[in-house]
């Protein structure tokens, strides 16, 4: 489903990302962990185009990302995404932000776009809040229309860039819930996280980055019974221990 | 129009709002109006030269005042407009982006309704100074309200009134201005906000 292979990327002379190279394939959770500043961030964002890579390829579902030639808006429109700092658009209700992408993206009718996100408002729990604008919703509820707003697009994966990191801990398990439920369902995920927790439940696979690079690409019983390099190891060890 | 280009990703589009903005918002504002109505019609083509000297007295040096005046405020709109979709968070972009919209979409849904919110109140005093400003068209002989309170002045040697009653009007000119951008800016209050669009983030 998607597939990385050798890409590297440059901020002026400073390498943000070298030679990473993984596979997630339909259906699969993987889950990417890492020291801040290792380019996970960076890497889940080259994966629908956000940031440009300057070598190696990456493709989605067979179209290759870095292509000139590729509609990326298109392919971006099949690709959830779903971000640190939510970003709902703040001057749109809950339900405005769930049916733009619908009605100017995907060309559906309004009527069907509001059918479509009455549903997902339901699956998060927060159907009761529709006409409430961004701002007068906790953060974790943000969240949670954040992820709707994604799957209103009835997207082949989803990319999670840090979900919960700006979330206070009351209100990260309302966000793992939901992402619990769509994993379990076989949504193809990405996830950029520190929650070893959510990756132990259901992750296929952990991602460890460091100063840009994949250190560890191995099975979840792998990864946490004998991590093999030495940094992950003290990464484990730091965040595992409190 | 101006200040958008200049934050989008094309550089040659950046480049060219730069030189127009840098240009107008740095020559005084006097010395432009004089631009306008002596040296404009000696640059374009002679027909269209001959023919705006040769328009009637009002026009003559309406053209220039208005033309002076709509390019000194739009350079400086310009970059209100800029530094307000520089303020907001890069990922609403990004955001509208990855949801499949282009950039001209985005822009129009996403980053345009935002930064012209928290833009409205500069705006207004954007809208009062150009209506103070087109007192600096008297010096190209249009008889504009400071024109016209001096002309007063001269046939009834009544300074005091004719000045009192030139300020009157600019106030309840600008009074009406101010009135209709607040109900301007009630309107368009995001609910949640502190301010419209003051602080959006301020959760983040």
């Amino acid at each position: 489903m998607i597939s990385l292979k050798n890409v590297a990327k440059w901020y002026g002379s400073f390498q943000v990302l070298a030679d990473c190279s993984t596979e997630v394939a339909k259906g699969e959770v993987v889950v990417v962990c890492g020291p801040s500043g290792s380019g996970k961030s960076t890497l889940i964002k080259c994966v629908n185009g956000l940031e440009p890579f300057q070598k190696g390829e990456i493709t989605v579902d067979g179209i290759s990302v870095g292509d000139p030639k590729t509609n990326l808006p298109k392919l971006r429109s099949r690709v959830g995404m779903v971000f640190q700092h939510f970003e709902l658009f703040p001057h749109m209700t809950v339900m405005q932000n769930l049916t733009l992408g619908q009605v100017k993206v995907l060309g559906r009718s309004r009527e069907e776009a509001l059918q479509k996100g009455m549903k997902l408002l339901e699956r998060v729990g927060l159907s009761a809040h529709k006409d409430k604008f961004p701002a007068q919703l906790s953060g974790g509820q943000q969240q949670r229309v954040a992820i709707a707003r994604a799957l209103s697009m009835d997207p082949i994966a989803m990319l999670f860039d840090e979900p919960t990191s700006a979330l206070d801990p009351e209100m990260i398990n309302e966000v793992l819930d939901v992402m619990v439920e769509l994993a379990k369902e076989g949504m193809t995920m990405m996830v950029v996280t520190h929650e070893m927790g959510f990756a132990r439940k259901v992750a296929r696979r952990v991602i460890f980055m460091d100063a840009g690079r994949i250190v560890e690409d191995a099975g979840k019983e792998e990864f946490f019974g004998t991590p093999r390099s030495e940094r992950a190891q003290l990464f484990l060890s730091k965040i595992l221990h409190h | 129009m101006v200040g958008t280009l200049r934050t989008t990703p094309l550089a040659w589009a950046v480049r060219l709002g730069n030189l127009y903005v840098e240009i107008f918002r740095n020559i005084p504002l006097i010395v432009q109006m004089f631009l306008w109505f002596f040296v404009m019609p000696e640059l374009v083509p002679e027909a269209l030269g001959d023919w705006i000297k040769q328009m009637p007295p009002p026009w003559g040096s309406y053209v220039p005042a208005v033309l002076c005046l709509g390019v000194f405020t739009s350079v400086r709109i310009a970059e209100q407009v800029r530094a307000g979709i520089n303020s907001l968070p890069r990922g609403q972009r990004m955001a509208a982006i990855a949801m499949g919209l282009t950039e001209a979409e985005a822009y129009r849904y996403v980053i345009l309704p935002q930064a012209l919110r928290i833009i409205l109140p500069p705006l207004t005093s954007e809208f009062m100074n150009v209506i103070k400003n087109s007192s600096v068209a008297l010096t190209i002989g249009l008889l504009e309200l400071t024109g016209r309170a001096r002309a007063m002045q001269e046939f009834s040697f009544r300074v005091f009134e004719a000045f009192a009653t030139a300020t009157v009007i600019y106030l309840l000119t600008n009074l009406v201005v101010v009135l209709l951008m607040r109900a301007l800016e009630r309107k368009v209050r995001v609910p949640g906000l502190i301010a419209a669009g003051g602080a959006p983030q301020a959760g983040h």
